[in-house]
Order: structure tokens, then C-alpha cells, then sequence
């Protein structure tokens, strides 16, 4: 299997502060991977340098083969990372519909002046993609509510709608920050469903930050532990569960 | 085929509709005329800026600039280049028009730079910054008039291509809207981090946005500049920026319609209050207290009163003829008062009424009247009930 | 462009820190209201702008109007007009945050500046309904009791040119004494006189002329500064108010609510701070610091043309000054304040006259393209 996403001493400084210290990891592709750790350990940080947000002061990001330290966040999204975001960032004026719908712009094809001119091309396309919009709200489960404000949806229905929108991209790694914050177990039991359904019909690759331990250590094949924005522990699910590190960092006892 | 059909006949119909008005036109007194052409080019403004600020969420300031700019091209290459180049009048305003948008399109990238890393109150005060460094560099070359301005030769009063430039400019914005690529605008406006994220070019985005919107405040400076015969820096002030604004945020931002109708219904105060006599100042501060009461009154039905729609209307209804008497029969009174008899020349009052509306709009109703509804053939359906649908129960 | 006089710099220099100091007494008050509420006091050029007014008719409260002849004055009437800017414009930026920023402080950060533009231009045009305002008046510079100039030498006058002047001292009073006695033996008159007694003036006169002259070349060969006392009160003012400003931000318990409140409201209001009367306090001293700006201003830079468009320039400008000092940051404010007094100064000074206001423009664009936290401030991450 290749390697998807490699990040080789991946570091990131902010003045003194050194939020990301020389982490190192490999995702595989079809890959379900978890990122965890402790409140400021970095890992929405790491996910912030992997998609462009920010420069990595040092060290390598490989996604399928090349290098993209330092490449803006919209270059990123078209070389086929999406992400979604920890305090949930949709357009909260537009519907439902319309914001999955920008995240398969990404994929359009015909031009802006056409668009200003209203031609047949532009329509077609604006249709197709509408379509292509509503297929992936209903594998959320959110296609009832394509025309309703987005702003208007339950928390965990946002979280969805941003997973949605986040696929329209057509994405082969996909970032989830938090994708379970917020919702009960009932939800996140169906997250846990819809994550792995969503992997193997698109053949993606999941890298997915969460506090909840129970929903990580059932959906995630591996984990990887940060703490101050160190590695400190990373393996299958039931080695990171019993590690007295891992346990420390969490419970705040000197290691 | 049938697409085609339905283009040409919306083209017509466009063309149709301006030739229409120029016939009313033609049969009006000139005061009427200009108002008609300022109409058309204040909504060109309006909904050129909306594309800017209310669809793109760039707050741009000195639209004016770009008027201007459109204005003097026109004017300069007129000058120079009118006589030898001996076209028939319509083709030559034609490529004035054209002319003036390209090179407010430059100036539009320019002012545009900025917006890449600067948002809300800082771009405002940039965007105003740049309007005010072009007025000032213009206002200093002698070779385009200077101060005293220039004068355009020759005049030409073609009030259709007015409108039809309004008409243009509210169909591509709509068409834009309309389809996908209006998207992204509308994501930048919402959340930068997340449509870059998505894949949206966000400095794309913003500089497509002003290059747009200048260009077609640049091809209404140049239809402005041939009416008048004449342009001056004076013309191109700051105020006229806060007037467009006014116009867009009236209206909604993001709203072309409420772009539109917001211009049409102010574009003439300006002109209207040139004409107004003289009256006590007592009037106006009696007029005040009664706005005073209007936003106070209106604010708290807003905020307190939860019935029916009906009763609150009523309630509004009320407070509004209160603050409507208070001021009527306030005015005579207060202006017995020694200081407050004092006449105020009513031409003094235009900038004051928008800063009065600016105001009393954001206590009010801070996102303009029709915030971000677009008027649609699909809504007036929906409201005339002809789409068939049964009326939902309340 | 004419050449630069490099001998009038020093004397430029000093305007420039005159004018900056007033500058960065605005400045405070838009650094201060940004810290706290972040937003740009758009209306804060007009408040200035009153505050001259309020100087103005205090200043004809005192008897000092365009009919009436006063003659000299006293600091106590500098005092009066000083309090009454001051205490004007501080209530009016009172009543506008009361009336027209706190219903907007839970509404998108473009509906308050929508608002502030508002209020600015409602300051502007609706005064010009009933402010004087053309012909714009200024205050009589009889109020002022100090009409000295305060000359500081910097380069010592040329000592061949004084010993050539005093060499023609000794002609010029020999010929004028010999005029004189022949005026007291003949009792002619000095505009009548004889055909013997114009040598003697014409000798007199021309060296009086010769020592007028090389005194002057004398003079003029050495390099002073003429400081006037009035403006080297104001500059002394404005020192003052800026310590008791830092006084009351760094050791007191408003001032330490309000640098609270300026890094984080909700915190501070957890905290057991009034934020509303924190920023009823802020508003209140950076309009009454304006206030005392105008007053100033039009006092001592004497015949300050004042109309209801006075504050609108000097509003930009110091708006400038406090980004360009770091926007949120009191002693950046006061620097940015001096460093635009000396560009602008600098650039009439070079012979740019017509760019003097575009260059606040200019500085502007290049402090928030390239650092846009200003010189003292901090480039902030957004965190994502």
C-alpha cells in the first residue's frame, strides 16, 4: 500500500512557542488514523501546517510523493486534501446545498465569463453540480435540508454538512478535526458508521483529531499521541490505551 | 434552441425597455433628463459596489475613485482623439465606455491589493485612503484641468445606453449569483480561512471582485462625463462615495435588488435638496426629536413585542404618526425660540438627510431593507401563489 | 522643486513635533477606543472638530469677539477654554457611544462603522447648519497672554561680521550726532531742509543703512530657533496630559479595567468590571485628551481657520498615527503622533506643498501592507 501523507520532524514556532516539535508520522493510504492529545497539544496545529494554514518553520510534509510545506491552503485542497474544522467554519449565510456546492467548484470546469453571460455551459454545470451536492448530502443524511440556512442546523448536523462539503472536493486524505465534539452517542455512533462507509466508498484516507477515547480507539487503526506538541506515544489502539505516558499526559501525574 | 430564443428575447426586451426611456426622456425638461441619467448611473454605482461590499465582503470605500477615473479617461481621450477619429457617436461611446472601464479596472486592481490582507475597518479606511490619493493627484495635473476641471467634448446625451449599462451590469451580477461561480464571491464574503480551504483562490476572488465593480463605475464615470460636458475633482468627493454606500447598505448588502431599488429611490435627494427653501432651524430640531422618537419607539417594539404580526405593524403605525405630529407641531413651536429661528438653507441639508439615514438604518435595521433577498421570478410566483402550491398553514 | 534650505531645518523640525503633539493627542483617543472596543471612532475628527467650536465660543464668552478690542490676557482664560473642550468633547463622545456604538456592539463590525461614518458626516453637515462657519472664524490671538518668541541660537553668528557691524557702529553714530547738532543749531525741520544740511542727513542715513545691514548679515550668519511661547505651552500641556494619562491607565483602577477590558471583555466582566462604564471612561478621556488637542491647536497656531470640516484632516492623520504607532498601543499613539507631525512638516518643507495631506494616505498603505501592527504593536496570529 502507498504512502499517502508522510510527515518527517514537521515543526512549527510561533515567536518562543513551539507549538509542533519535530513530529514524524505515515499514513498509509485507506489508512483511518487518530490524532489525540491533550488541550494544546498541537494537533489542530498539525493539521493547520498539513493544509496550508500555516508554514512549517521546519521539517518535511510528503502527500503521494511531494513536498507541500508551505503551499497555500487553496493549492492544497485541489492536490486532494480537505479538511474540516474544530469550531466549525461554514458559510453560514448560504444553504445547505450551496455549501457543499462550493467545495465541488473546486472541480469546475468552465469559466467566469460565461457565468457573467449565463451560458449553457455554466448552467449545465451549475446543475451538475447542484446534483453532485445533494448524492453527498444524502449520504450525511442531511438531504431534506438542502435549502435550509446552514446556520440554522443543530451542532451535529453542521458537523455533517462540513464533512459533506469537505467530500464535494474529492478529496484522497481527508482531515477531521473534532468531528464528534458536540453530539450524543447515538450520533456519534453513526459518525463512527458513516466515517468508514465514506473511507472505502471514496478510497479515502482519514486522519481524525477527537477527545472522545472511546470513539477513536473503536474507529481509528492507529493513533498517535501529542502532548505539548511532542510525539509521546503512537501504535494500534489497545498499545496507546494501556501506555503509562499516554495516561500522564492526559491525567496531568509527572511521567 | 430554446435557450437561444429565450437570450435574444431577453437582449431585446433590454434594448426595447432603454429605448423606451430615452422616448419618455426625450419629452422631458432637461432637469428631468439629468435626473434620469443620474438614476441610471447611480444604480450602475450601487450595484457595481454590492458586488464589492455585499456580495464579496470587501468593504470598499472609494468607489468614487473609480467613477472618476472613468470620467477623466473619457474626458482626456475626447480631447485628444474625438476629432481625429471621426466615428459615429454611438460607437464612440461605445469605446469611451469601454476605455473608461479598463483603465478604473487598473486602478480597481490597485485599490484591490490591499484587500488581500486588510479586512473590515482597515479596508474601509485604505479604499477611502486610495479615493482620496486619485482626487488628489487628479486635482494636481494641470494637463487634465486641474482643479477647475475639464471640459468633454462633445456632449452626448444618450440615456439609453444609461440604462442599458445599468441593465448590463445587473444581469452579469445576477448571472453570477445564478450559477456556481458566484459561490465562491459569497464564500470569501462568509469565511476566507474555510473557501480557501475548499479550494476558492481567495486573492482571485477579491481582485476579479474589484476589477468588476471599478470597471463598471469607470463605464458609468465615462457616460457621466460625455452628459455633463464637463468634469471636475469636485464631483468625485468623498460624499459621493458615502452616497453610494448609503445606496448599498439601504438596500442590503448582497442584495442586487435592494442595490437597485435603494438607488433609484436616493439618487435624486442629492439633486431635489438643491431646490429646497429656506426654514427655521427650529423645524429641523423639532424634525429630529421625532426621528429621535421613531428609532427609540421602533427599537423597543423590536425588541419587546412578541404578538401577531398585525398588532405589531399597528404598533409601528403608532409610533410613527406620534414622531410624524411631534415634529409638526413641535416645529413652529421651538423656532419661537431666539437661536433656533435662525433660517437653515434647505441645499445644506442632502448630506445631513444620509447621515440621518445611515444612522437611523443601522439602530434599525442594520442589515438594509431587503438584507439579502433577491428579488426572483420564482419568489413572485411563490407569492402570487401561481406555482400551485397549497398555502402552508401558519 | 526648489533646493532644500537646509538652513530652516532645525526650525522645521520643531513645528513638526508642535504639530505631532496635537496629532498624538487625537491619536490617544482612537488608540484607546480601538484597544477597548476594537473599533475605528470614525466620528472622533469631529469631536476635535467641536472641541475647537467649544474654544471658540468660550473664548468669545470671555469678551474676546471679532468686535471687541480686548487687550492682552491672562493664563486663567487659556485655563477656561482649555475645561471647556475639554469637558465638551468628553460628553460628546459619551452620548455617541451611548446612543450610537452600544446598540451596534452585538452587530457585525461594519454596522458600527457604518455608523460612525454616519455620525461623523451628521457632526459635519449638520453643523454647518448652525456653526459659523463661513467665513470660517478663528480665535482671536489676543487670548493668548503669551506672544513672545523664545529664540534658542544654535550656530553662533559670525564673528568677522560682528566686528565689521560695530567697526560701522562708531560712523553711524559720529554722522547721526553731527546731523543732530546741525538740526539743534538750525532748528530746521529733518523733511525741509537746506541745501547745507543734506549731506549731513544723507551721511546719516547711509550709515545707518551700512550698520542696519551688516547687523542683519551678522545675525542671519549664525542659526537660531524661534520658539513661540504660546506653542511651547502647548507642548508642555500636552506632556502633561499625556503623564497624567499614563498616571491613570498604569495605577489606577479604571485604567487598569480598561486595559482589561482591552485584552479581553468577556474575561473582564467576569472579572467584576462594569465593561459598559469602562468604556463610557475610555470614550471620556480620549474625547476630553481631543478636546484639549483643539483648543490648543486653534489657539496657539494662531489664525486656525475653524469650520465644521476642521477636524476631518486631522482626524485621518491621526488615525495614521495611530496605526502607524500600533493601533491599541498608548505610547505608540504619542510616537506615531510626533512622527506624523514631522512628515508632514518635512514634506511642505521639501517643497511638496500640495501632498501634505496624501502623505498620511501614503504612510498608511505602507504601515498595514508591511507591518501592519504598527511600529510599537504585534503582528497577531489568527488562530484557526
Amino acid at each position: 500500500m502507498s504512502v499517502c501523507l508522510k510527515l518527517s520532524e514537521a515543526t512549527i514556532k510561533f515567536g518562543g512557542l513551539v507549538a509542533v516539535n519535530k513530529v514524524s508520522f505515515e499514513l498509509k493510504q485507506g489508512d483511518l488514523f487518530g490524532l489525540i492529545g491533550p488541550n494544546g497539544a498541537g494537533k489542530t496545529t498539525c493539521f493547520n501546517i498539513i493544509t496550508g494554514v500555516y508554514k512549517p518553520t521546519s521539517g518535511e510534509i510528503e502527500f503521494n510523493g511531494k513536498q507541500i510545506g508551505g503551499t497555500p491552503s487553496n493549492k492544497i485542497a485541489s492536490l486532494g486534501i480537505a479538511r474540516t474544522f474544530q469550531n466549525i467554519r461554514l458559510f453560514k449565510s448560504l444553504s445547505v446545498l450551496e455549501n457543499v456546492v462550493v467545495g465541488g467548484f473546486l472541480r469546475h470546469k468552465t469559466g467566469l465569463f460565461g457565468a457573467m453571460a449565463y451560458l449553457p455551459a455554466q448552467i449545465r454545470e451549475t446543475e451538475k453540480l447542484r446534483a453532485e451536492a445533494m448524492e453527498l448530502l444524502e449520504i450525511v443524511d442531511l438531504a431534506d435540508m438542502a435549502s435550509a440556512r446552514s446556520a440554522d442546523l443543530s451542532y451535529g448536523m453542521q458537523r455533517r454538512l462540513e464533512i459533506a462539503r469537505a467530500l464535494a472536493t474529492q478529496p484522497k486524505l481527508l482531515l477531521l478535526d473534532e468531528p464528534a465534539a458536540g453530539m450524543n452517542p447515538q450520533e456519534k455512533e453513526e459518525l463512527n458508521v458513516m466515517v468508514r462507509r465514506i473511507r472505502d466508498q471514496f478510497q479515502l484516507t482519514v486522519l481524525l483529531i477527537e477527545h472522545d477515547m472511546r470513539f477513536v480507539m473503536s474507529l481509528c487503526e492507529r493513533i498517535l499521541v501529542l502532548d505539548a506538541g511532542t510525539e509521546i506515544a503512537s501504535g494500534p489502539p489497545d498499545a496507546i490505551r494501556n501506555d503509562p505516558k499516554v495516561i500522564a499526559a492526559y491525567l496531568g501525574q509527572p511521567a | 434552441m430554446k435557450f437561444w430564443l429565450g437570450r435574444t428575447g431577453s437582449i431585446l426586451l433590454a434594448f426595447a425597455l432603454c429605448a423606451g426611456i430615452q422616448l419618455l426622456a426625450d419629452q422631458q425638461s432637461d432637469f428631468v433628463q439629468r435626473l434620469i441619467v443620474l438614476a441610471g448611473l447611480y444604480v450602475t454605482l450601487a450595484v457595481s459596489l454590492n458586488l464589492i461590499n455585499g456580495i464579496t465582503g470587501q468593504f470598499s470605500m472609494g468607489h468614487a475613485a473609480f467613477y472618476q477615473i472613468g470620467a477623466y479617461t473619457a474626458g482626456f481621450i475626447a480631447m485628444k482623439f474625438y476629432a481625429g477619429a471621426k466615428l459615429p457617436p454611438e460607437l464612440w461611446m461605445i469605446l469611451s465606455l469601454l476605455t473608461g472601464a479598463a483603465v478604473a479596472s487598473l486602478a480597481g486592481l490597485v485599490v484591490g491589493l490591499p484587500s488581500l490582507r486588510l479586512k473590515g475597518d482597515y479596508l474601509a479606511i485604505v479604499t477611502l485612503g486610495f479615493g482620496e490619493i486619485i482626487r488628489i493627484i487628479v486635482q494636481n495635473q494641470p494637463a487634465i484641468g486641474g482643479a477647475y476641471g475639464l471640459s468633454v467634448a462633445p456632449r452626448f446625451e444618450m440615456i439609453w445606453l444609461v440604462w442599458l449599462l445599468a441593465i448590463l451590469c445587473i444581469a452579469v451580477c445576477r448571472n453570477l449569483l445564478k450559477t456556481a461561480h458566484g459561490l465562491q464571491f459569497l464564500a470569501v464574503r462568509e469565511d476566507e480561512v474555510a473557501s480557501s480551504a475548499m479550494g476558492v483562490n481567495v486573492t482571485r476572488t477579491k481582485v476579479t471582485a474589484f476589477l468588476l465593480g471599478s470597471a463598471f463605475a469607470g463605464a458609468a464615470g465615462a457616460l457621466l462625463a460625455h452628459f455633463e460636458g464637463f468634469v471636475s475633482p469636485k464631483m468625485f468627493t468623498m460624499d459621493v462615495s458615502f452616497i453610494i454606500v448609503t445606496m448599498v447598505v439601504l438596500g442590503g448588502t448582497g442584495s442586487i435588488t435592494g442595490a437597485t431599488l435603494a438607488a433609484i429611490g436616493l439618487f435624486f435627494l442629492p439633486e431635489k435638496m438643491r431646490d429646497l427653501p429656506n426654514f427655521p432651524l427650529g423645524n429641523l430640531v423639532a424634525t429630529g426629536i421625532g426621528i429621535i422618537i421613531m428609532v427609540v419607539g421602533f427599537r423597543h417594539i423590536a425588541a419587546s413585542f412578541h404578538g401577531k404580526i398585525v398588532e405589531r405593524v399597528m404598533r409601528y403605525l403608532a409610533i410613527l404618526t406620534l414622531a410624524v405630529v411631534v415634529a409638526l407641531v413641535l416645529g413652529p413651536i421651538v423656532s419661537k425660540v431666539p437661536t433656533l429661528g435662525v433660517p437653515v438653507e434647505g441645499a445644506k441639508l442632502r448630506m445631513v438627510v444620509f447621515a440621518v439615514t445611515l444612522i437611523v438604518l443601522m439602530l434599525l435595521r442594520p442589515q438594509g431593507i431587503f438584507a439579502h433577498h433577491e428579488f426572483s421570478w420564482d419568489w413572485l410566483r411563490k407569492v402570487l401563489r401561481l406555482d400551485g402550491a397549497k398555502k402552508v398553514p401558519a | 522643486m526648489a533646493g532644500l534650505e537646509l538652513s530652516t531645518l532645525p526650525q522645521q523640525l520643531v513645528n513638526g513635533i508642535l504639530l505631532g503633539s496635537i496629532y498624538a493627542l487625537i491619536a490617544l483617543g482612537y488608540t484607546m477606543v480601538y484597544g477597548v472596543l476594537k473599533l475605528i471612532n470614525f466620528a472622533h475628527g469631529e469631536v476635535f472638530m467641536i472641541g475647537a467650536y467649544a474654544a471658540l465660543f468660550a473664548s468669545w464668552g470671555l469678551g474676546y469677539t471679532p468686535n471687541n478690542a480686548m487687550s492682552g490676557s491672562n493664563p486663567i482664560n487659556l485655563l477656561i477654554m482649555l475645561l471647556a473642550s475639554m469637558t465638551l468633547c468628553g460628553l460628546l463622545g459619551v452620548l455617541i457611544e451611548r446612543f450610537a456604538y452600544r446598540p451596534m456592539r452585538n452587530q457585525p463590525r461594519i454596522a458600527s462603522l457604518i455608523t460612525a461614518i454616519g455620525v461623523s458626516l451628521l457632526l459635519q453637515y449638520g453643523g454647518q447648519l448652525f456653526l459659523p462657519s463661513s467665513p470660517a472664524p478663528n480665535i482671536d490671538a489676543k487670548v493668548n497672554p503669551y506672544q513672545d518668541n523664545i529664540t534658542i541660537p544654535l550656530r553662533p553668528v559670525d564673528g568677522t561680521l560682528v566686528t565689521a557691524a560695530k567697526q560701522l557702529e562708531a560712523k553711524q553714530l559720529e554722522t547721526k550726532a553731527a546731523f543732530d547738532a546741525y538740526l539743534t543749531r538750525t532748528k530746521e525741520s529733518p523733511f525741509q531742509l537746506s541745501v547745507a544740511g543734506q549731506p549731513l542727513k544723507k551721511a546719516a542715513q547711509d550709515a545707518e543703512r551700512d550698520l542696519r545691514t551688516a547687523e542683519g548679515k551678522a545675525e542671519a550668519s549664525g542659526l537660531s530657533i524661534r520658539l513661540p511661547k504660546g506653542q511651547m505651552i502647548m507642548l508642555v500641556t500636552t506632556v502633561v496630559l499625556m503623564a497624567l494619562l499614563n498616571f491613570l491607565v498604569m495605577h489606577t483602577k479604571p485604567g487598569r479595567a480598561m486595559r482589561a477590558a482591552s485584552h479581553d471583555f468577556d474575561a473582564a466582566s467576569l472579572m467584576g468590571i462594569n465593561v459598559n462604564s469602562t468604556i463610557t471612561f475610555t470614550f471620556l478621556i480620549g474625547s476630553a485628551l481631543a478636546g484639549a488637542g483643539a483648543m490648543m491647536n486653534a489657539t496657539f497656531l494662531s489664525g486656525t481657520k475653524i469650520d465644521t470640516f476642521f477636524g476631518m484632516l486631522p482626524g485621518v492623520k491621526a488615525f495614521v498615527a495611530a496605526v502607524l504607532g500600533g493601533i491599541g498601543n498608548i505610547p505608540g499613539a504619542v510616537l506615531g503622533g510626533i512622527l506624523m507631525g514631522l512628515a508632514e512638516t518635512l514634506v511642505v518643507w521639501a517643497g511638496y506643498d500640495s501632498y501634505r495631506d496624501a502623505i498620511a494616505f501614503i504612510v498608511l498603505i505602507i504601515v498595514l501592507l508591511f507591518k501592519p501592527g504598527g511600529l510599537l504593536g504585534s503582528n497577531k496570529v489568527e488562530k484557526v
